[in-house]
């Protein structure tokens, strides 16, 4: 099947139908694919084993698919990033924690409180993508369990990380602190080379995007705590 | 010693990390950040040189005393070798 994701063409041999029902909207006809995924049979098998219980062979399959995605990506200056992105008025904001903390909650927040100005772009695994020294957050079909996401590009304005806190708060971070907090959501490519690529679009990364952490509980006002504090930032 | 192949060194923003690839993540999945003088050491330790050839860059390089640049490269290698960031 044919799929088209951060402006790529991805060419994908699938075995079971799980991915082609998973990559409804993204499907596209081109000639030419920027990249080929064939993932072999022992990584299904492997991923399958070590899964969940109730996972079936296609879902492993298409956990392999992206995971293959993620290793060609850097060479086009993407890469996949684990966040629950959200676009609001425009511009995209990245939630970024480890799981359980609450990504999702969060932006669920900003989508009841901003109403039509908001949309999840996607939320859990998106692809970062440099278009010129504009960092993009793009939707793809690997959008979490609870499949939020859509087919759309967006300028990423800001990239959060966040944490339960009784009172809702949010101040800039350094790049020492994001560098440890980025190192977590990243997949790392096997390959000295692509490997290399990523850590180049990381630095490019925290040197264009203001990095912040986010203090919050489930209340509505954390959402304005948060979207205010980084549009004081853009503005400064 | 020699570094080994399986770990990158990059500057990301003000910072410089060493991160194992690959196979070497089975033992390391972790993030080892450095200063500048570490990133010098990381940086000297691409060809086979004693632990006397480095301190002699690094005295050569910075304004330390031998004797403080063997204790800290020394501590350093520690590390390189634990996560098995060193190949011999």
């Amino acid at each position: 099947m044919k799929i088209r994701i951060a402006e790529l063409n991805i060419e994908i041999q699938n075995r079971y139908p799980y991915t082609a029902r998973q990559c409804v909207g993204y499907e596209a006809e081109f000639d030419r694919a920027d990249i080929t995924v064939c993932v072999p049979i022992e990584d299904v098998k492997r991923e399958f084993e070590r899964s969940v219980e109730g996972c079936s062979p296609g879902y492993a399959e298409f956990i392999c698919i992206y995971r293959a995605i993620a290793r060609e990506l850097p060479r086009f200056g993407a890469f996949v990033f684990h966040a629950s992105v959200v676009e609001c008025d425009g511009r995209a904001y990245a939630f970024t924690a480890t799981s359980g903390t609450g990504k999702s909650t969060h932006t669920a927040l900003w989508l009841q409180e901003f109403g039509a100005r908001a949309r999840i772009i996607n939320g859990d695994k998106p692809i970062f993508r440099f278009f010129g020294d504009t960092l993009y957050a793009c939707g793809t079909p690997w959008c979490g369990k609870e499949r939020q996401g859509c087919n759309a590009v967006s300028p990423l304005a800001a990239l959060c990380f966040l944490e339960r806190d009784t009172v809702n708060r949010i101040a800039p971070i350094d790049d020492a602190e994001a560098v440890k907090h980025l190192f977590h959501q990243i997949f790392i490519p096997e390959s000295i080379e692509a490997a290399g690529l990523l850590f180049d679009l990381l630095d490019r990364t925290v040197r264009n995007i203001p990095t912040y952490l986010l203090g919050c509980n489930i209340s509505p006002e954390a959402a304005h705590v948060a979207y205010r504090g980084m549009q004081r930032g853009e503005n400064e | 010693m020699i570094r080994s192949n399986l770990f990158i060194k990059r500057k990301i923003g003000t910072q410089f990390v060493i991160v194992a690839i690959g196979e070497a993540t089975k033992r390391f999945n972790g993030m080892i950040t450095v200063n500048e003088t570490g990133s010098f050491i990381w940086d000297q330790l691409e060809k086979d040189i004693t632990l006397d050839e480095l301190v002699n860059a690094v005295t050569a390089e910075y304004e330390v005393d031998a004797d403080t640049a063997r204790a800290d490269a020394g501590r350093f290698i520690e590390t390189l070798k634990e996560v098995g960031a060193l190949a011999q």
